[in-house]
């Protein structure tokens, strides 16, 4: 095996060997269908014509006329308001439990595992699960808060405009928050001890080890957990599909939601697609801001 | 290293994947023998049964074909109807909503099947409405399966424990619904979703005041806005009917936490079944101007491809007067043809005569190629107004701009 | 004396920060401990104003509804779902692992542009890929098969884990590679000896995320595969829904039934994953 591995890679370079299968792979299956979605948006098309070469072509005024609808800044704003918003609290919470759970006491490993529990859970499953605790006339989170005595009356929480929106960013705060904090806790676990100790000799306190050792080592890490974070909250789709599908009247529509009611419920596949590349483009953008500033896995690089 | 090579061995890669993957079953059909696939979307035990009696029955009769059934979630209905149709993968027959037999056909996944089934007599027995959902410009697409419409369901001893009567105008419900709010249990419930389940049951407050679903903007369209916004304002009516479809709904009143509720016969089956002891009834839509109720029910679609003359055998064996008497009870439903309704139910069943009598005054939605555009416009205006974010006449205006915008 | 009241001092942290951590456990969890008690709650108790925490009767009724329901078996899918998860997550980690390593490790040209196209492949909403993807299986002839939801469930772990990794390898110092070419290892055994290895708590990770994502999904597995029997765990969701609506005891031993086969294989597995991510520590 080793022979014909030294022998293929001595020819086209055994960095590419490495790279290409999986390049390969994603280019092959998800390469074409981001082209064929980005040529569908300059198209009209109906169902039939959908997958026929004879679409007709009509520039961007597939993107004029969604501009000018009002849903679509919503459901920009929406999902850029639900993004920000679910990657702060999670990211803080779970990087602050990541630190908690580095310590060494008895429960530390055993209550970091089961806090991975809701990360196991389909998300279609947790979004019905916070949809019944959410619910108004049954739900827990309305009994709670009552015998608490911080509300009156039942608050109808995926039924306002308002509120809706805070049950979904509360609902992914709940999930993200282990994806975060195992993301970090993996990354602390690559910061050699030795540092520590070495500091503890110069007498730094806790705070100063923090800023100087292990924020910096984390630096790596911090920065493609928000990143993914960030993409794969940009794109939601189940969660709000389940627990509101975009309701009530719109308020909480993201662009991935509103992409597939044009194309699924209202046949409207060009504008659909136009929806999704402008959720694409947003991400490409940040995407290549993220690559501009963080110099990924070159620290070590020859 | 260079460009070439690389792009070799990714090609070599992904066959060997493939290769990996292979051995895929093949869509081959058997010398003489047809297949045909039918899509349907009833998701409870008892319809999914009925259906399957029916297809053993007529995959019995014969030798030449053979039909199957695939269930495809509600809600997963359209999606995979369309992603089925850019692939060219589609059943042979579908079963399908009836307001959304147009836009299919207006698409072209369905076939025109005028000419084939004009010697079919029995097209003459049908209900208007019923076809007319199944016509596009004059052409057949399709021959309705069945259909139902929407009533008002009473919790009887809720209504003698309120000491109130069956309401019959628009006015009287309004009061008994309010009568009927006692702590967790809501005076009326009906689905109102923001999509064509949702359409289906607005229709009815839309219709009674005597205007069309295409104009809402004007005093009629904007007092059934009004009517159901004040239904909610009242809380007789729960604001989270936005979130329930017809089935929840139904849930909501065998559970006691509805005392009347608006839905359809389909859903008797289960009601029997699930809460035989609770106590109800059935009374016609309370109206406004004229009584209103919304034509439902599903059609047999037959798709546009090589199957289409055996999907008709199968669809003729289907629609026999005798045999649709054998399973139309079962759904729940009322016939689509005039010499199966006359005598489907039996004297004593006052519940089915009742949605026998609802039928009459109940109208088809659409037909039109883009009803779900239509539709989706009209649910969130209903859904506006509930919610409180608009009001029943700024809520009219939007929906009627987008309505224009469509019908031109 | 000293030495004993340190001890006790430790101890004291050590309990208080226990205890702290089961009281954060119990915060977090509270949701699903709370399905599981609506699980086995009758509907009439669940609408009750003032909800017990525990229920009154144990009711399984809401369970043995699930066992017969139509075409849809509970067990089979749930094997279904194994067995498209367990494949997904092996063809990613697969793929990318030496991805990643070359990634961190080397620089060349084309390098960043192929980090950006793995960014870019997770950029589109699912609703977007499943057409185009639905005709591209259905020319290789993979629909209605478990490979094509295999495929597309790959390619949701592959990017994110090749994207986690690269920081695991760019974080092993350089000297332990010169160590070991020095050793007279080829780039390829200090890949599979030293780098996967000290990588491995990373490896472990993302292969938990694979096979995670590809249990969770939904879409592809409904879209893709139409035959009931071939089906995931996950599209029994739509039947429950559509058949029980806002039944919630139903819905609950539904997602409970979900739930507790993979936090039990979790739980047990438990060991050697913490263990991994432990021990894993760079050392050097």
């Amino acid at each position: 095996m080793e022979k014909i591995f030294k022998k293929v890679s001595g020819k086209i370079g055994f960095e590419y060997l490495y790279v290409l299968p999986a390049l390969a792979y994603m280019l092959f299956f998800v390469g074409y269908p981001i082209v064929s979605n980005f040529i569908l948006s300059f198209h009209e098309v109906s169902v039939l014509t959908l997958n026929s070469p004879d679409k007709e072509f009509i520039g961007i005024s597939n993107y004029i006329t969604l501009f000018k609808d009002a849903v679509l800044l919503r459901s920009i704003w929406n999902t850029v308001l639900y993004t920000v918003l679910c990657i702060l609290f999670q990211f803080v919470i779970g990087f602050a439990l990541a630190l908690f759970f580095n310590k060494h006491f008895c429960t530390s490993k055993s209550v970091r595992g089961f806090l991975m529990i809701p990360l196991m859970i389909p998300i279609t499953v947790t979004a019905l699960i916070f949809k019944f605790m959410f619910s108004s006339n049954v739900g827990i989170i309305n009994q709670l808060l009552q015998t608490l005595n911080l509300i009156d009356a039942p608050v109808e929480w995926l039924i306002q405009p308002g509120t809706a929106m805070f049950a979904l960013i509360f609902t992914n705060i709940w999930i993200g928050i282990p994806f975060n904090m195992i993301l970090i806790s993996t990354g602390l676990t690559t910061i050699p001890v030795q540092l520590y100790e070495s500091a503890d000799i110069d007498g730094a306190n806790s705070f100063e080890r923090f800023l100087y050792i292990t924020l910096p080592m984390l630096k790596p890490a911090i920065q493609s957990v928000l990143i993914l974070g960030f993409i794969y909250t940009f794109k939601v789709f189940d969660l709000v599909y389940v627990m509101t599908n975009g309701g009530p009247v719109d308020t909480t529509q993201m662009l991935s939601t509103y992409s597939y009611k044009l194309s699924f419920s209202l046949f409207k596949y060009s504008h659909g697609a136009a929806v999704a590349n402008i959720l694409f483009v947003i991400l490409f953008a940040v995407s290549l801001l993220y690559l501009k500033y963080a110099p990924i896995g070159e620290e070590n690089s020859k | 290293m260079s460009m070439k090579k690389n792009l070799i061995y990714s090609v070599i890669f992904v066959l060997i994947l493939f290769a990996a993957a292979g051995c895929s079953k093949t869509d081959g059909q058997k010398d003489g023998i047809k297949n045909v696939t039918i899509w349907y979307y009833w998701e409870t035990e008892k319809h999914q049964k009925t259906l399957n009696k029916i297809i053993s029955d007529f995959n019995e009769s014969q030798t030449q074909i053979v039909v199957k059934a695939e269930y495809i979630p509600f809600a997963e209905f359209k999606k995979q109807l369309s992603i089925g149709t850019s692939a060219a993968k589609l059943p042979d027959i579908v079963i399908i909503d009836n307001p959304d037999h147009a836009s299919y056909s207006a698409m072209g996944i369905f076939a025109d099947i005028t000419e084939k089934m004009k010697d079919w007599t029995d097209l003459n027995q049908y209900f208007e409405g019923p076809l007319n959902s199944c016509k596009l410009d004059g052409k057949l697409y399709g021959i309705p399966f069945g259909s139902n419409c929407l009533a008002l369901y009473y919790n009887e001893d809720m209504m003698k424990a309120a000491n109130a009567s069956v309401p019959q105008s628009w006015d009287e419900l309004r009061a008994v619904s309010k009568k009927l709010t006692k702590g967790s249990v809501k005076g009326l419930g009906f689905s109102s979703l923001p999509n064509e389940e949702g359409t289906f049951n607005f229709l009815t407050w839309v219709w009674s005041t005597g205007t069309s679903a295409f104009g809402i903007n004007n005093p009629e369209g904007i007092k059934s806005l009004a009517y159901v916004s004040d239904l909610v304002k009242d809380g007789s009516v729960p604001k989270e009917a936005i979130n329930w479809t017809q089935g929840d709904v139904m849930h909501q009143f065998i559970s006691g936490n509805l005392a009347m509720m608006i839905n359809g016969p389909w859903q008797i089956p289960t009601m029997r079944q699930e809460a035989p002891k609770l106590n109800w009834n059935v009374a016609l839509i309370p109206k406004d101007k004229q009584y209103a109720s919304d034509l439902g029910g599903e059609n047999f679609g037959v798709v546009n491809g090589q199957n289409v003359d055996a999907s008709l055998e199968f669809i003729k064996f289907a629609c026999e007067p005798d045999r649709i008497k054998t399973y139309i009870n079962d759904f729940g439903y009322i016939a689509s043809r005039k010499d199966v309704a006359e005598t489907q139910f039996a004297e004593d069943d006052k519940i089915m005569k009742l949605f026998a009598e609802e039928m009459q005054y109940a109208l088809p939605r659409g037909p039109h190629a883009k009803w779900p555009e239509i539709s989706n416009a009209i649910s969130l205006a209903f859904n506006e107004v509930m919610t409180g974010v608009s009001s029943p006449a700024d809520a009219a205006k939007k929906a009627q701009k987008t309505i224009d915008s469509i019908i031109k | 004396m000293n030495i004993n009241l340190k001890i006790s001092k430790n101890n004291m942290k050590n309990i208080s920060l226990s205890l702290l951590s089961v009281v954060i456990a119990v915060i977090v969890l509270f949701p699903l401990y709370w399905i599981i008690v609506t699980s086995l709650k009758t509907e009439q108790e669940i609408f009750k104003i003032n909800p017990s925490i525990f229920p009154h009767t144990f009711n399984l009724k809401s369970y043995f509804v699930q066992m017969k329901n139509g075409d849809f078996n509970m067990f089979r899918s749930f094997g279904n779902s194994l067995v498209i998860s367990i494949t997904a997550m092996l063809i990613s980690v697969t793929l990318s692992v030496p991805a990643s390593y070359s990634l961190a490790r080397f620089t060349f040209k084309g390098k960043r542009i192929c980090i950006l196209t793995f960014l870019i492949t997770q950029m589109l909403p699912v609703s977007v890929i499943l057409t185009p993807m639905f005709i591209m299986f259905k020319n290789i002839h993979l629909l209605n098969n478990q490979v094509s939801a295999i495929i597309a469930d790959a390619t949701i772990g592959i990017p994110f884990s090749i994207l986690i990794l690269i920081n695991y390898f760019a974080t092993i110092p350089k000297e332990l590679e010169d160590a070991a070419l020095i050793d007279g290892c080829t780039r390829f055994s200090s890949f599979i000896r030293i780098f996967v290895p000290i990588a491995f708590p990373g490896v472990v990770v993302c292969a938990i995320f694979s096979f995670l994502y590809a249990w969770g999904d939904l879409v592809y597995g409904m879209t893709f595969i139409q035959d009931q029997k071939l089906r995931p765990i996950t599209a029994g969701i739509f039947n429950f829904m559509g058949q029980y609506g806002t039944t919630w005891s139903y819905l609950a031993a539904f997602a409970v039934v979900t739930i507790i086969p993979v936090v039990i294989i979790f739980v047990f597995m438990q060991k050697y994953i913490i263990s991994g991510l432990i021990n894993g520590a760079v050392k050097g």
